[in-house]
C-alpha cells in the first residue's frame, strides 16, 4: 500500500501542488498525510474518496481514507 | 461601562440593488438547451501530446457528476442535434467549469471555458445548414488557478469537479447588455477609489433604474426602459469629472511552468491564443499582445490550423507578438550569453514566420532585472523594455519611476516602462483608476499603462473586459482611456520624450531575494551547462575550421532547453515537485548530449582566451588527490589560451610545503582554524597582513520563515534566529601531497549532515572548501560568512559581463533593502591595495554587512514544493584573499577557470582576441560566418587589431559595419562575424 501510494498516488498529487504521504494503515483504516495545496483544500475529501475508488480498482482493497492536514505555518489562522 | 455597538440589520439600499442585479443575470439566457449525450475519459497527462487514460473508453457524463482527477486532464464528447427552437438564432455553447476546456465542434476549434468565462459563440464557425453538433472538448483541472485576486476563481478550487451541465443556449442581449452597465456601474459604486458623491449618486440612480423592471415576470417588463435610464440619467451626467490618460493593453501572462509542468503550457497557451482570436472576431477593433516565442512554436508544432489562422491576425495587426525573447527568463541568474541567445532565438523566429523584429521586452512578471540587460536588448534590436514588479512588489521602497530611460551598465540606454499596478487585472475602472493614481510620471511619461487580461491559462481577455471598455468614455468619472497596441504605446509615450528621467543601476527587485538560492541544485546545473554549452559551441566551431560538420542542430536544441528551463518560475526554483523532476531531466539530457559533441581527443583545450595559470583539479583515476568523490590531481595547466597541449604536473617538494600544528603554515598563510572549519585568523605570510576580523569561513543555519512566497523570500528577520551547529567530526587532516592539504569536519544540524573539506594549496592563494551536504531540513536558511578584515563600504559582485559595486552600509532604506543580492561567480570586499573574493561554482544570493560577506548556500522551503531542496548537494566555493583590487587582482580570469573545467579536444585558434573574455564562438544562425563575442568585464576601454577585416554584428548575428579595428568601451560586448568564404569568391 506505501508503494502503491508512492508511486502512483503520489506523483498525480505532487502534480497538482500538493503532497501526499503513507502514514498507517490498520485494518482498512488507510492514513495519508497531506501537505503544501492539499493541506489547505477545501473539497479534499472528493479526493480522499477518489484515492478510495483507485486502490479499490488497481488492488482489489476498500479502504476508508483518514487525511491529516499538515499545514505549513502560514497557512495554519 | 458597557458598550454596545449599534449593526444595522436590515437591508442596506446597496444590498438591494446588488440582489436585483443578481436576479437580471438569471436572465442572460433564453433558451437552453442541456446536451445529455456526453461522455469523457479521464486522464493525465505525460507529455506535451500523450496522454495515460484511465480507462479504456469514454463512460456517460451527467450533470452532477464528478470529473476530473489529481493532475488530471479530461476528454468530452457528445452529440446533439440542434434543437428546432435554436435553428437560425444566435446560437452559444455554456458550460460553467472550473477547468480549462478547449472546445472544437464540428472539427472546428470554436473557443473555450475555465473559470473567467462559461459561454462561446458557436453560429459563426458553423455551416449554413448544420443540424448536428459534435463536440470534442479537452480540459485541463485548473486546481490552483493563479488568478488569487480573483475570489470566484478562489471558491472553485480543488482536483475533483462536480458536471454543472453542458447547455446549447441563445443569449438575451437587451439583459446582457444592461448587466454590463451594471457590473460597470456597480464596481466604480464600491471603489473607494472614487469621489463619494459620485457613488452616491450610482447607487441611488442604478436602484432606480432596477425599479422599472418587474422581476416578478419572467418576461421582465420594463427591462428597455430601465437601460434607457442608465443611458440618459447615469451616462449622459458628466458633472462629476475624473482625470488621467490610461492605455489599456491586453495581455495574458502565461507562465510555461510553474503549478504545472511544461507539458501543460502547450495546452494552456492553445487557449489562451484560440479565445484571443475567437474575441477578436467579434470585435475587430479588439489588440492583443502574446509573448515568448516558445508559445508561438508550440502551437506552430502541435496546432498548425490555429497558427495559420493567428498568422492572419498577425498581420492585420490585432494579434501583437512581444517580448523579444524565447521564453520570459529569469534575469538575475543566467549569463550574459544566456540573455542574448534568449533574444537571438526568439527574434530569428519571430522575423521568420511574422517577418518582423520585435522592439520590446516583455518581462511583466521576472524578479528584478540584471544591469547587464540594456545593452543586451540595445544590440538584439529591442528599444523597449517592460516590466511590472518592481512597481507592485517591492517591499520597501517605492520604485521612483514607471516610464522612463533604464541605462545599463555600459552606458546603454532603453525606454523602460514599469507599469503602475499588477499584470493581471479585469479591466475594471477601480483598477485603472488605481493605475492612474499610482503613476508616477503624470508629467513627464505620457500616458500610464494599464495591461488587462487573466493569465496563466485564465485565458486573457474575456467579452465582459471589452463590453466594459467600449462603456468607459460614457463615463466623465474615469481617467480618460485608450485601447492600443503595446508598440503603440511605447513609440506614443516613451520615444523620444524629452522628459523622461533615468535610472542608471539594476532593476533591484525588493522582494523574491531567496530565488538566488532556492533549489540549489537547478542553479549548479544552469551554471555548469552555460559553460559546457560555450565550450561545445567553441570546440565544434574550432573543429568545423578542420573540415568537421558544426552539429547546429543538436546545439541549437540543447540551447533551446537551457533557455526554457531558465524561465522566471523554474531556474528560480518557484515551482511544484513536478516541475522540478523535468528540468533535472532536460539538463541531465543537455549535459548527455553535450559529452557527445564535446567528445574527446589526445591533449587538454584552453577554451579560454587566456593562459590557464590557476591551479586545477584534473580528473585522472590515478591521481592521488580526490574532489567532490572523484580521483585526480592538482597542477597548474599552463595552457596557452585557445589552445591544446599536453598538462605537465609538476613536482613538487612532497610534504615541506605545509606544517600542521595549531598553526596550520603554507607558503601563503599562517592559518588557525576551529573544530568546525571556520577560520579564527588568516594571517597573509606574503602581502604581511590579518584577513580574519570575526566569524570567517562560518558556517550559519538560520530561521527561514519568509511567509506564504516561501519559495521566493528571504526576509531581512532571518538573523534574529541561529541554530547551532555540532561538530560531529572535528576538523583534521585527511590528505596531503605535493600539491594540496585537506582537512575535514563533519557538523549535524537538525537531520542534516555537513561535510566540510577545506583545502591548502603549494601553488595557489585560494582556499578551497567543499561542502557535501546531506540536507533534510525545514525552513532553514544555511549561510557561510566571513568577516573579513578589509575597511570597504563596497561590495563588488560579479555580474557575468562586468560587475557591480554595491554598498554594504545600511545608511538609508535603499540600502537596508538590498540585505540580499544576485551575484554570479564572485563577490569581493576591497582596500585599495587588498582583499578577500569569495569565488563559487553555483551560487547566486549573497548579502553585504560592512566587512561582512555572507554567501547563501542551501534553502529549504515548502512552498510550492514541499520536497524543494531535500537531499544531496554538492559545492564548492574559493577563498581568495588577494593584493590591490577585484580587477588588478584578476580575479574574473581566476573564477572562470574555477568554473570552467578542462576537456580533452584537439583544437586550438591562432586569434586569441587579447584584452576581452571570449564569451561565445559559434557558427552564425546562417551558416555562413563564426560568430565571436567578446566582453569587455574589468570597466576598461581599449583598442583591438585584428590580423583581417571582420564584420561587425549586432548580437541577432545583422552585420552593421566592416572593420579591422575593435574600439570598446568599459563593459562592452561586441560581436564580430568572420565570414566562412572570402566574399570576393562569391
Amino acid at each position: 500500500m506505501e508503494d502503491y501510494i508512492n508511486t502512483t498516488i503520489r506523483p498525480k498529487i505532487q502534480g497538482d501542488g500538493g503532497e501526499v504521504t503513507f502514514q498507517s494503515l490498520e485494518e482498512d483504516v488507510l492514513t495519508l498525510i497531506f501537505q503544501g495545496e492539499c493541506s489547505k483544500c477545501l473539497i479534499l475529501d472528493r479526493c480522499t474518496a477518489w484515492i478510495a475508488q483507485e486502490i479499490e480498482k488497481d488492488l482489489g482493497k476498500r479502504v476508508h481514507v483518514c487525511a491529516i492536514r499538515k499545514k505549513p505555518f502560514f497557512w495554519d489562522t | 461601562m458597557a458598550h454596545i455597538k449599534v449593526v444595522r440589520r436590515s437591508m442596506r439600499p446597496e444590498e438591494w440593488t446588488a440582489l436585483r442585479f443578481g436576479w437580471l443575470k438569471r436572465h442572460i439566457y433564453n433558451k437552453t438547451y442541456e446536451i445529455k449525450t456526453l461522455q469523457i475519459r479521464d486522464a493525465r497527462q505525460v507529455s506535451e501530446m500523450e496522454y495515460e487514460f484511465y480507462s479504456d473508453d469514454y463512460r456517460p457524463l451527467i450533470k452532477g457528476d464528478m470529473y476530473f482527477t489529481p493532475d488530471g486532464t479530461a476528454f468530452i464528447r457528445g452529440d446533439i442535434v440542434i434543437p428546432d427552437a435554436l435553428r437560425g438564432e444566435e446560437m452559444w455553447f455554456a458550460l460553467k467549469t472550473a477547468a480549462e476546456i478547449i472546445v472544437k465542434v464540428n472539427g472546428t476549434y470554436v473557443g473555450g471555458v475555465d473559470p473567467n468565462r462559461e459561454r462561446i459563440l458557436l453560429t459563426p464557425y458553423l455551416s449554413e445548414n448544420t443540424e448536428k453538433l459534435h463536440f470534442e472538448m479537452q480540459g485541463y483541472n485548473r486546481s490552483k488557478p493563479d488568478d488569487e485576486r480573483n475570489p470566484e476563481s478562489l471558491s472553485v478550487r480543488g482536483c475533483r469537479q462536480i458536471f454543472e451541465g453542458a447547455y446549447l443556449a441563445t443569449v438575451n442581449h437587451d439583459v446582457l447588455d444592461l448587466v454590463y452597465d451594471l457590473e460597470l456601474l456597480s464596481d466604480i459604486a464600491n471603489s473607494d477609489l472614487f469621489s463619494g458623491d459620485y457613488r452616491a449618486f450610482l447607487h441611488r440612480e442604478m436602484s432606480r433604474a432596477l425599479d422599472l423592471i418587474d422581476f416578478e415576470d419572467e418576461l421582465l417588463p420594463g427591462l428597455s426602459e430601465a437601460k434607457h435610464y442608465v443611458d440618459e440619467v447615469i451616462y449622459k451626467n458628466d458633472d462629476y469629472k475624473g482625470s488621467g490618460d490610461v492605455a489599456l493593453i491586453a495581455h495574458s501572462h502565461l507562465d510555461i511552468a510553474y503549478y504545472w509542468r511544461r507539458i501543460h503550457a502547450v495546452q494552456k497557451n492553445l487557449r489562451t491564443i484560440l479565445i484571443q482570436l475567437r474575441l477578436m472576431d467579434r470585435y475587430p477593433e479588439f489588440k492583443y499582445t502574446h509573448t515568448q516565442s516558445y508559445t508561438y512554436e508550440s502551437l506552430e508544432k502541435y496546432y498548425p490550423e490555429v497558427f495559420e489562422e493567428l498568422k492572419t491576425k498577425i498581420a492585420a495587426g490585432q494579434f501583437e507578438p512581444v517580448g523579444a525573447m524565447f521564453v520570459e527568463p529569469d534575469c538575475n541568474i543566467p549569463a550574459a550569453e544566456s540573455l542574448i541567445r534568449q533574444c537571438l532565438y526568439g527574434q530569428h523566429y519571430f522575423r521568420e514566420k511574422f517577418g518582423k523584429t520585435v522592439n520590446n521586452c516583455w518581462l511583466p512578471d521576472v524578479f528584478g532585472n540584471s544591469w547587464i540587460l540594456p545593452q543586451i536588448l540595445k544590440k538584439s534590436g529591442v528599444e523597449y523594455f517592460v516590466s511590472n514588479k518592481m512597481s507592485t512588489w517591492n517591499d520597501t521602497n517605492r520604485f521612483p519611476h514607471n516610464n522612463f530611460i533604464w541605462k545599463g551598465l555600459d552606458g546603454s540606454e532603453v525606454y523602460a516602462c514599469v507599469p503602475p499596478t499588477h499584470f493581471i487585472t479585469w479591466n475594471m475602472p477601480s483598477q485603472i483608476q488605481e493605475n492612474w493614481e499610482a503613476y508616477q510620471d503624470k508629467n513627464t511619461g505620457g500616458q500610464t499603462m494599464s495591461m488587462f487580461g487573466y493569465g496563466d491559462g485564465g485565458s486573457g481577455v474575456t467579452e465582459e473586459m471589452l463590453e466594459l471598455m467600449k462603456r468607459f468614455k460614457k463615463l466623465s468619472i474615469m481617467p480618460k482611456t485608450e485601447h492600443i497596441s503595446a508598440a503603440e504605446f511605447l513609440e506614443k509615450n516613451l520615444k523620444d520624450n524629452p522628459n523622461l528621467e533615468k535610472w542608471d543601476g539594476e532593476l533591484y527587485l525588493e522582494m523574491h531575494r531567496g530565488t538566488f538560492t532556492t533549489k540549489a541544485n537547478l542553479k549548479k546545473w544552469n551554471r555548469k551547462l552555460e559553460y559546457k554549452l560555450r565550450e561545445a559551441e567553441i570546440i565544434s566551431t574550432l573543429r568545423m575550421l578542420g573540415g568537421a560538420l558544426y552539429p547546429q542542430e543538436e546545439l541549437r536544441a540543447c540551447y533551446k532547453k537551457l533557455l526554457l528551463n531558465q524561465f522566471h518560475d523554474i531556474l528560480p526554483g518557484s515551482h511544484i515537485t513536478p516541475v522540478y523532476r523535468d528540468a533535472i531531466a532536460d539538463y541531465v539530457w543537455m549535459d548527455s548530449q553535450l559529452d557527445k559533441i564535446i567528445g574527446t581527443g589526445e591533449k587538454y583545450f584552453n577554451s579560454l582566451n587566456f593562459e590557464r595559470t590557476a591551479l586545477t583539479f584534473i580528473e585522472n583515476p590515478h591521481g592521488d588527490s580526490t574532489r567532490c568523490g572523484k580521483r585526480g590531481y592538482w597542477c597548474i595547466p599552463h595552457l596557452p589560451p585557445l589552445a591544446h597541449g599536453e598538462i605537465k604536473r609538476s613536482v613538487g617538494t612532497a610534504n615541506e610545503w605545509c606544517y600542521v600544528g595549531e598553526t596550520v603554515e603554507t607558503p601563503y598563510y599562517k592559518v588557525q582554524f576551529a573544530d568546525d572549519g571556520s577560520i579564527s585568523s588568516l594571517y597573509d605570510k606574503e602581502l604581511s597582513r590579518e584577513w580574519v576580523d570575526g566569524d570567517f569561513n562560518q558556517l550559519k543555519i538560520y530561521e527561514d520563515k519568509p511567509g506564504v512566497y516561501d519559495a521566493w523570500d528571504i526576509l531581512p528577520n532571518y538573523k534574529n534566529k541561529q541554530y547551532s551547529l555540532e561538530i560531529a567530526e572535528p576538523l583534521h587532516l585527511t590528505e596531503k601531497n605535493d600539491e594540496v592539504a585537506v582537512f575535514e569536519t563533519e557538523l549535524k544540524t537538525g537531520n542534516s549532515t555537513w561535510r566540510r573539506l577545506i583545502r591548502l594549496f603549494r601553488q595557489s592563494r585560494g582556499i578551497e572548501v567543499e561542502n557535501q551536504v546531506d540536507w533534510r531540513e525545514k525552513h532553514r536558511l544555511a549561510k557561510v560568512e566571513f568577516d573579513c578584515n578589509v575597511l570597504t563600504r563596497e561590495g563588488v559582485c560579479d555580474l557575468g559581463a562586468g560587475f557591480i559595486k554595491r554598498d554594504t552600509h545600511r545608511n538609508t532604506s535603499w540600502q537596508q533593502a538590498r540585505f540580499e543580492v544576485c551575484h554570479h561567480k564572485w563577490c569581493d570586499l576591497s582596500e585599495t591595495d587588498g582583499g578577500v573574493v569569495i569565488i563559487n561554482d553555483c551560487k547566486y544570493g549573497v548579502g553585504f554587512d560592512e566587512n561582512k560577506i555572507s554567501l547563501s548556500l542551501l534553502r529549504a522551503t515548502v512552498r510550492p514544493d514541499p520536497t524543494s531542496d531535500m537531499g544531496q548537494h554538492s559545492f564548492c566555493y574559493l577563498i581568495l584573499p588577494h593584493a590591490a583590487d577585484a580587477v588588478t587582482a584578476g580575479v574574473n580570469k581566476t573564477a572562470l577557470e574555477y568554473n570552467i573545467p578542462l576537456v580533452k579536444a584537439d583544437v586550438s585558434c591562432q586569434n586569441t582576441f587579447d584584452g576581452l573574455f571570449l564569451q561565445a564562438m559559434k557558427l552564425s544562425e546562417d551558416g555562413k560566418m563564426i560568430v565571436v563575442r567578446l566582453s569587455e568585464c574589468d570597466g576598461r576601454r581599449g583598442v583591438m587589431h585584428l590580423p583581417k577585416k571582420v564584420k561587425l554584428l549586432n548580437m541577432l548575428e545583422d552585420v552593421e559595419g566592416e572593420s579591422d579595428t575593435l574600439s570598446y568601451t568599459p563593459f562592452e560586448i561586441l560581436t564580430v562575424g568572420i565570414p566562412l568564404t572570402d566574399e570576393t569568391e562569391q
